[in-house]
Formats: C-alpha cells, sequence, structure tokens
C-alpha cells in the first residue's frame, strides 16, 4: 500500500520531517522526563520581577527539586492567573480588591519586600537634574491640564530652573499595572479632582491627552523615555539604575508634610515606619502618602498572590518553602538581595504576618 | 511618438523602482537581524535555557518545534482528508460548508483564536497554560491552509488519470490512494509547509495558550507551560538589558532562518510538478 | 469462490466506507471548529452586549470602573463594577485608519511589483523576484514589529515626521509637531509592508492569467509593451486586482502584534494628526486580557468578547469577498494564490 502511495522521492521528504520530530521530542524530554521537578510560574508585576530574577536562581540551585519560571507581564497579570490558576505565584504592587478576596476568599496577598517608585523624565537640556513635583502638578499633566513644560505650576515649584518650551508626552502604562495603581493612589490621595474623575486601579481611564502614549511593562516605560524627548514616565524603583545610566533625571516629590524628597532608603524607611504598624491580617493596605516630614509618598509592598487552596500538595509545599526562604533574614530577605533592587526588608511583625499566610497555603 | 515610448519607459522604471521600494524592508529587516542577532549566536544559545533575561534559547527552540509539530500532527489528518473529501466530492452541502467554513477560518485574527483558546482550553477544561492548549490553538490556525493546499492540489490532478485508473479496474477509494494522492502530493506537502511557516510565526494565540517557561519542556500535555522564539522577540526587545535584547535579535534570527527554509523546501517541491 | 470473490467485495466496501467517513469527518471539522468557535464568543460577549447597548460602538472612553471599591452598577439583569462605561470607537477607528493607510501605501507599490514580474521582467528575473516576494509574505510578524519599533519608530519621530510636517504641514492631518515616533504613521507604515506581498503575488496571478494571445494582437497592432499592460491586461485583470487589495485589507484589519510594538497604545480618545498615537482592536484584546480578569464582576471580559466579535465579524466580512474571485484566478493559475493569502499573527 505504501509502496504504491508513495515515490521514493516523497518517501525521503517524509522520511526527513518524520525523523526531525521524534529528534526534537526526544532531545526536549530527556533532560527533565526522569527527574520530575515540581514546576512553579511566577507571573506579575515587572517591579518585581528583577528581584524574582536574582532570588530564582539562587533558589533554585540549592533546591534542584523545583523549577521556578519568571515571567514579567504587570500586576495585573499576576493577580488575573494567580486566581484563575494557571500561574502558581502572581506578583503585584498592588493589594487584592475587596470583590476579588469576596470572589475567592483563599486568595491572598502577602508582601515580601518594600518598594518605591519614581518619576522619570527625559528632558533635554536638564538631563539628570531632580525637578520638584507634586500630586497635583503631577494630576494635571495626566489629565492633560499642564500641557507644558515651562507652566507657571511647575515653575513655581522649581524656581530658578530653565524649563523647556514644549509640550509635555505623559507616558502610563497600557497594561494592568501595579505601577499604575500605585501612582494613582498618590494622585487620588493628594488631588480630590483626581480622585473624583478617574480615581485609582490596576487599569484606570486615562484622561484624553492627544499625545499620551501606553506602554508595556516597566521596560517599556524605560524604552518609551528613551525613545521620545520631552516625556514623563512612573517607573518602579528596581528599574531606577537603568534609568539612571540612560541619563534621564527623577523627581523629588511633595510628601503630606511639604517637603520635597528623593526615594533613598532613608525615606522609604522613614514612610514604611509610619505605616506598618498600622497593617491588618490580611496585609492588604496602602502605604501611599505616608505621614512624615521624611517620608518618600510613593512606597508600597510587593505583594505575591497565592491561593491557600492547591490542587497539588506537592505544588502547595514547593510554594511554601520558596516563599518561606524569601520571607527568611538569611535567605531572599537577605540586604544584599534588596539592595540590587532598592527595596527594603519588612520589619519583624509584618514578616511575621506574612509567614501566618505563608503557612495557610495548601490548607 | 516620442511621447509614447517616454511614457512607456517611465512606467516600467516606476514598476521597477516598485520592486526595489517592496524589497526594501525584506533587505532591511534580514540585515538588522543578522547583525544583531549573529552576534548573540552562539553554541550555547542552543544549549542553555532562558534564565530570566539572559541565557540561551534551548528551551524556546524545543518548544516551537513541539508546538507546531503536535500542531501539525493533529491537523494534517484533517485537513488533507477534508481536502480530498471536497476535491473528489466536489459539490454538496458539505463541501460547500467546508470549503467556506476555510475561507472564514482563514480570516479570524489569531488573537481571537488566541482568546477561545484561553477561554474552553486554559480555563474552562482547567488545561492551563500547556502544550496541548498551544498546539490546539496553532492546530486551528493551519487548518484551512492545508484543507484549502489539498483541496487545489488535487483538483488539479486531470480527470484522465482517474479514469484510467477506474478503468482497470481499481475502486474508488484505491484510485484516489495510489494514483490521485501520488500525483498531487507536492502540492500536498507544499501546503504543509506553508501552514508550518505560519504556525512558527504565530505570537498572539500562544500567549494565552502556550504561557512561557525557562526550562526544557517535558512531554507533559497539560498543565505545563511552555516557551517558544517568538515570545522571545515580543518580550525581550523591550527590555533595556544587552543580554535580552541579544537573546530578542538571536531569536529574530532563527526564526527568519526557518521561514527561509520552509519557503526553500516548498519551492523544491513545486519543481517536482512538472 | 463465489463466496471469496463476494468476501472480497463486502471487505472492499467496508474499507471504501471507512474512508469516506474518514475524510467527511476532515471536512467537518473546519466548518465545526468555526461554530464551536462563534458559539463560544457570542455566548461571553452577551453580557456586554446587553449592558452596553448602543453605547459600545458610538462612544470612545473605556473606563472599567472602580474596581476597588463602589457597588456594582446592575443593568438588564448584568453587573458591572461603578462608573464602569465600555465605548470602542477610538479602537474601530484606530483599525479603520491604519488599515486605509496600509492599503494606500501597499496597493500602487504592490500593483507596481505585480506588472514587472507579470508583464516587464523576464522568466527567470520574475522567478527569483516572486520567490523574495513571497519570502516577504511569510516573515512572522513579531519580526515586523521589531524592524518597526527599533527602526520605523525613531526614524519617524527624528527624519520622517517632521519633514512631513515642514512639506505637508498646511493640510491638518500633517500638521506638527511630531511628538513621538508610535502612532497611526508607523502603524499603516508596518502594516503596509505586511500587506504588500499579499497584492503583489495575487495581482501578479491575476495578471499572469490573462491569455498571452491578448498581448501578441496588442504588439502586432504596434501598441507598445506598457499600452498593453496598461489598456487590455490590466483590463481584465482589474477584478483580480481588487480582489487582492480587499484579502490585503483582510489581513491588515486582523493583525495584532506588529501593531502593539508601534502603535502607541492611545486610550479615550480619537487620532487628530498622523503622527497620534493610536489603538486598534486586536492590540487593545491582547493588552487588556489579563487587566479585564482582575474585574470581579466579569464585565470587563464580557466587553473584550464583545470586541473579538466585532473584529471578528469585519475580517470575516472582508475576507468573505475576495477568495471567491482569487479562486476563480488561481484555479487557471495553480494553488500558488492560496500561497500568499499568508496567516494573522
Amino acid at each position: 500500500m505504501i509502496r504504491n502511495v508513495c515515490s521514493r522521492r516523497t518517501a525521503a521528504l517524509m522520511a526527513l520531517i518524520a525523523a526531525i520530530l521524534p529528534i526534537a521530542f526526544g532531545t526536549s524530554g530527556l533532560s527533565v522526563a526522569w527527574a520530575a521537578p515540581v514546576k512553579l510560574l511566577e507571573t506579575g508585576s515587572t517591579l518585581l520581577y528583577p528581584l524574582f530574577n536574582i532570588w530564582v536562581p539562587d533558589y533554585t540551585h540549592t533546591n534542584p527539586d523545583v523549577q521556578i519560571t519568571t515571567q514579567g507581564t504587570g500586576s495585573g497579570t499576576g493577580i488575573a492567573e494567580a486566581t484563575s490558576g494557571a500561574a502558581q505565584i502572581g506578583a503585584s504592587d498592588a493589594y487584592l480588591s475587596p470583590a476579588q478576596t469576596a470572589q475567592d476568599p483563599t486568595l491572598m496577598n502577602i508582601p515580601l519586600a518594600i518598594s518605591a517608585q519614581q518619576i522619570n523624565y527625559n528632558l533635554p537640556g536638564i538631563g539628570a537634574a531632580h525637578l520638584n513635583f507634586s500630586g497635583p502638578v503631577l494630576a494635571g499633566i495626566y489629565s492633560g491640564t499642564i500641557k507644558n513644560w515651562n507652566d507657571p505650576a511647575i515653575a513655581k515649584l522649581n524656581p530658578g530652573v530653565n524649563l523647556p518650551d514644549h509640550e509635555i508626552i505623559p507616558v502610563h502604562r497600557a497594561d494592568g499595572s501595579g505601577d499604575t495603581f500605585i501612582f494613582t493612589q498618590y494622585l487620588s490621595f493628594t488631588t480630590p479632582s483626581w480622585k473624583e474623575a478617574v480615581g485609582f486601579g490596576t487599569s484606570v481611564s486615562w484622561p484624553a491627552i492627544a499625545v499620551g502614549i501606553g506602554t508595556n511593562g516597566n521596560p517599556g516605560m524605560v524604552q518609551a523615555l528613551k525613545q521620545t524627548p520631552y516625556s514623563i514616565a512612573y517607573v518602579g524603583i528596581s528599574w531606577i539604575d537603568q534609568t539612571n545610566a540612560a541619563g534621564f533625571g527623577y523627581a523629588a516629590l511633595e510628601n503630606r508634610a511639604g517637603k520635597f524628597l528623593l526615594p533613598t532608603p532613608g525615606t522609604i524607611a522613614s514612610a514604611a515606619a509610619a505605616l506598618v504598624g498600622k497593617t491588618p491580617p490580611n496585609e492588604a493596605i496602602s502605604l501611599i502618602f505616608a505621614p512624615g516630614p521624611n517620608a518618600y509618598p510613593i512606597i508600597n509592598y510587593e505583594y505575591v498572590i497565592v491561593k491557600g487552596k492547591q490542587a497539588d500538595p506537592g505544588v502547595a509545599a514547593a510554594i511554601k518553602a520558596f516563599l518561606t526562604w524569601c520571607l527568611s533574614p538569611t535567605g531572599g530577605g537577605n540586604e544584599l538581595y534588596l539592595t540590587k533592587v532598592h527595596f527594603i526588608g519588612l520589619s519583624e511583625m509584618v514578616r511575621k504576618l506574612s509567614q501566618a499566610q505563608v503557612e495557610r497555603i495548601g490548607q | 511618438m516620442n511621447w509614447r515610448y517616454l511614457q512607456g519607459h517611465l512606467a516600467i522604471a516606476g514598476a521597477w523602482g516598485c520592486v526595489g521600494v517592496a524589497l526594501l524592508p525584506l533587505v532591511h529587516m534580514f540585515a538588522i537581524v543578522v547583525t544583531n542577532g549573529e552576534r548573540a549566536l552562539s553554541w550555547t544559545v542552543f544549549t542553555t535555557v532562558t534564565s530570566g533575561i539572559a541565557g540561551g534559547l534551548a528551551n524556546a527552540i524545543a518548544g516551537t518545534f513541539m508546538l507546531v509539530g503536535l500542531g501539525a500532527a493533529i491537523v494534517v489528518p484533517l485537513g488533507v482528508m477534508g481536502g480530498i473529501y471536497a476535491s473528489e466530492v466536489r459539490e454538496g452541502r458539505t463541501v460547500g460548508a467546508a470549503r467556506l467554513a476555510a475561507d472564514v477560518l482563514a480570516g479570524v485574527p489569531s488573537i481571537v483564536i488566541g482568546y477561545f483558546g484561553f477561554v474552553t482550553m486554559v480555563t474552562w477544561l482547567g488545561w492551563g497554560f500547556s502544550l496541548l492548549a498551544g498546539s490546539m490553538a496553532l492546530a486551528v490556525i493551519m487548518l484551512p491552509y492545508v484543507f484549502r493546499a489539498t483541496d487545489l492540489a488535487v483538483q488539479q490532478v486531470s480527470d484522465d488519470l482517474r479514469e484510467a485508473s477506474l478503468a482497470l479496474g481499481a475502486t474508488r477509494i484505491a484510485t484516489v490512494r495510489g494514483v490521485v494522492l501520488r500525483a498531487a502530493t507536492p502540492g500536498i506537502v507544499t501546503g504543509w509547509l506553508l501552514a508550518l511557516g505560519i504556525a512558527v510565526g504565530e505570537t498572539a494565540p500562544l500567549i494565552y495558550t502556550a504561557g512561557w517557561s525557562n526550562y526544557m519542556p517535558a512531554l507533559k500535555l497539560t498543565h505545563a507551560p511552555i516557551g517558544y522564539l517568538t515570545y522571545v522577540v515580543w518580550t525581550f526587545i523591550n527590555e533595556p538589558f544587552a543580554s535580552a535584547n541579544a537573546l530578542a535579535y538571536a531569536a529574530g534570527l532563527l526564526l527568519m532562518l526557518l521561514v527561509l527554509t520552509l519557503n526553500v523546501t516548498a519551492r523544491w517541491a513545486i519543481a517536482r510538478r512538472a | 469462490m463465489v463466496s471469496e470473490v463476494a468476501r472480497l467485495a463486502a471487505a472492499r466496501r467496508n474499507q471504501e466506507w471507512v474512508w469516506s467517513l474518514l475524510a467527511a469527518v476532515g471536512a467537518a471539522s473546519g466548518p465545526f471548529v468555526l461554530g464551536v468557535i462563534m458559539i463560544v464568543l457570542l455566548v461571553f460577549a452577551w453580557p456586554s452586549i446587553v449592558w452596553n447597548g448602543d453605547t459600545f460602538f458610538t462612544t470612545y472612553i473605556w473606563n472599567l470602573g472602580n474596581l476597588y471599591g463602589g457597588a456594582p452598577v446592575i443593568r438588564s439583569g448584568y453587573a458591572a463594577a461603578s462608573g464602569a462605561s465600555y465605548g470602542m470607537l477610538s479602537f474601530l477607528v484606530g483599525t479603520l485608519l491604519s488599515s486605509a493607510l496600509a492599503l494606500v501605501l501597499a496597493a500602487p507599490v504592490g500593483i507596481g511589483v505585480a506588472f514587472c514580474l507579470s508583464e516587464f521582467a523576464g522568466r527567470g528575473v520574475s522567478r527569483v523576484l516572486s520567490f523574495f516576494i513571497e519570502l516577504l509574505a511569510g516573515v512572522p510578524s513579531v519580526i515586523f514589529g521589531l524592524w518597526g519599533f527599533v527602526v520605523l519608530v525613531p526614524w519617524i519621530q527624528r527624519t520622517a515626521g517632521p519633514a512631513l510636517a515642514s512639506l505637508l504641514g498646511f493640510i491638518p492631518i500633517f500638521r506638527g509637531p511630531v511628538p513621538t515616533g508610535m502612532g497611526l504613521l508607523a502603524s499603516g507604515v508596518v502594516l503596509g509592508a505586511m500587506i504588500l506581498p499579499i497584492i503583489a503575488a495575487v495581482s501578479r496571478d491575476a495578471l499572469r492569467a490573462v491569455p498571452a494571445e491578448l498581448r501578441e494582437q496588442g504588439r502586432a497592432l504596434g501598441l507598445t509593451e506598457w499600452e498593453v499592460a496598461r489598456d487590455l491586461v490590466w483590463r481584465i485583470a482589474a477584478p483580480g486586482v481588487t480582489a487582492s487589495c480587499i484579502l490585503a485589507l483582510g489581513r491588515a484589519l486582523g493583525e495584532t502584534m506588529a501593531v502593539l510594538m508601534v502603535s502607541g497604545n492611545a486610550l479615550n480618545y480619537l487620532p487628530s494628526t498622523i503622527y497620534s498615537p493610536i489603538s486598534t482592536i486586536a492590540a487593545t484584546i491582547v493588552a487588556l486580557l489579563d487587566s479585564a480578569m482582575t474585574d470581579a464582576t466579569g464585565m470587563a471580559i464580557h466587553a473584550l468578547a464583545e470586541l473579538a466579535v466585532v473584529l471578528f465579524a469585519v475580517t470575516v466580512g472582508v475576507n468573505l469577498i475576495a477568495p471567491a474571485v482569487v479562486r476563480r484566478v488561481g484555479r487557471q493559475r495553480g494553488w500558488v494564490a492560496s500561497w500568499v493569502t499568508g496567516g494573522n499573527p
């Protein structure tokens, strides 16, 4: 039968194709088919992504029975995929909403560290100098009421600075983003008109600005800054090395006490000290616009979103072990990891709360 | 008189100019992908897996082969059988419906198929990001091309061959298998290669069905995300890290080489027709 | 002996039956899959269709609402977040404008290439050039996006945009300044480059299908090569060329990845100039799908499903017109026509 259907040449072609597929299958399957390690998918916040990228190689080096894939896809994706079970660990800068916890009461948001956000700008002529910005001014820029860099509102905050006469190009995140969440919370807490009109969330309905650009991920924000002179963008602090290397300045933001501060470990810790004491057991709390003279206004907990109810006990155990390591001061919580991404660690009280939530995984 | 000839020369020059403009993006694309990609291309790229924003492409290459291979394995029998049915039966409601469906399916944007795959296979059926979900999404995308190519290739076979075979006493089925298919094979195989080329370059549907994995794929059909080359290009080109960008270009180069190979093989198969 | 023959005949009939059944299953798989997709999409889109009504198509504010507070708004039996309002007009306009621009850019060039390959170039040269054109058709769209993002966007921002603004600035849509390279122009150029090979290859087949005698008669009457092409060949091939443009339009409408990388992801406004950032329906679905899933009421997912239904309807409608004509042309020239109808990445 085969003899009749195929000519020699066709048989050769089919044999070639038939040979490639098993080889591809075989070589790929060989390495891991026997060991069958537990596979975890971590996806979500691009602000937390750089930290996971330095945690995971070290952790899997000492724990080769678990394989963790990291993805920087945005906090919205982190929450969504953790909720649906497509990913085991969702990373998010935003805590869960009451509606989300009502939908699935076993979902937990577990802080692993405290991070911050800076406002970067690409201003030819200003370069890496630090400009002063306040919440209302930023709200004006992102609503389109403040259109030009030399607007009086900006000039008032920056006396003596030669601001260029050019339109401002505000860059926002088009994907579901924890950075959007904390930035819009800052705008909402400082500017009642923004709170009314837009509010906060991982995805907001940005006011129409004829030159506003949307990008995906913190990397996208950095790229947009690079490609667009006179742009302004909100970027997570774990990317500040990249923006500094590109020569972009970042802003000194006005805090609740009226002082203009840069995001340094000192100002971040000061803001944290003011508010972390109020962390509830479910650890869903905003750290934005903290009181105190030395408090940087945009800081947040970096959460992992995990479902308490896991189908596979092996997976649950692996997640617990990994998160325990991340929280431990001798493991992931070590200063050496955190300072690389400019985060600060959790206080002892919060670490205990987080660990308590971790223990509930798999029950 | 002179104006006529001048007009002719100008028009022909214009047409050649259009060819130049048309080939410019292709040449440029190849140039940037090759120059940036070959810098990153070394043997380690084929043997190391991606880790974070650096590493190699071994997992992505294996993933692409597995996704496309499994998708082809699912769709080739269906598409070829369907094409034979349509071209042998020629008229009728099923044939009309099949041809119409193929035309419609070919026009469906692949993100719609990806969304559909996510909603049904990843979420509702509970497979999660998996090889099977990704392959089935690719199979849906490939189906109309395999079907159409088979349909047209078998139609091309002259009826004289069929009648001669039947006159010699062969059954309808034996005629199709022994005579018609043999004559139509180059066309059918070219249809496979066309479909493979399209599947290799897909991104949007795989983002929502295959997910991504930093590790070599195990032979697990469900509940295990799998990597693929187009993801690397799509994600890593945006990262402000040189290592990530280099990987993106290397993946782009590999993709272009794959497409080139498939095209060349298809041309070789066409030449067999004569 | 007779029973032996009868047994063989019965076996043959069974074999025939099995093979016919398998073939019919294969043929039915296409309609089956298509039907399932359409039903699933409609079921998912139904709550949004009911809740949003007409405003979905007439407004351009896309607002998921307050996902972190406020009571859900219930209308016609379906709930959505408070403050939510879904309007897809800006995505629709972005899709149509970018595809139209792509067609305007690609059609003349593609038809010029087709003329060259079919009428003016020799057999060997034509074959080689056709290979490269078809290679362009097979390039994955992320590579087009890569090229657009790395090369085209900076070029538009620094060189082409300002040049256009100074040359044609008196026309409102070309008025500068050029804020960024990402936008309608970049999307149109990238899409144009992607659909160019479709127009070129299918038009070439349409031109080649014109019988040679016609050309010979024209030359015998003293017409130049160009005049033969323009007055005789073109008139007969025009329907096929038009079909190629329609097919190319269908492909451009559904394109996702390349546009996502160069469009600028505009939200809540309609483009005013050719440099304005835009959003297309397909790119929006990719960008917003995950954040939509964080909406506990689920209305955001349903709204995206409705977007998918609209996109499905538009692209399928456009794609249905063209293949009927193309197949008639293609049958004369072989199956090569189907080779370049390409895929939608």
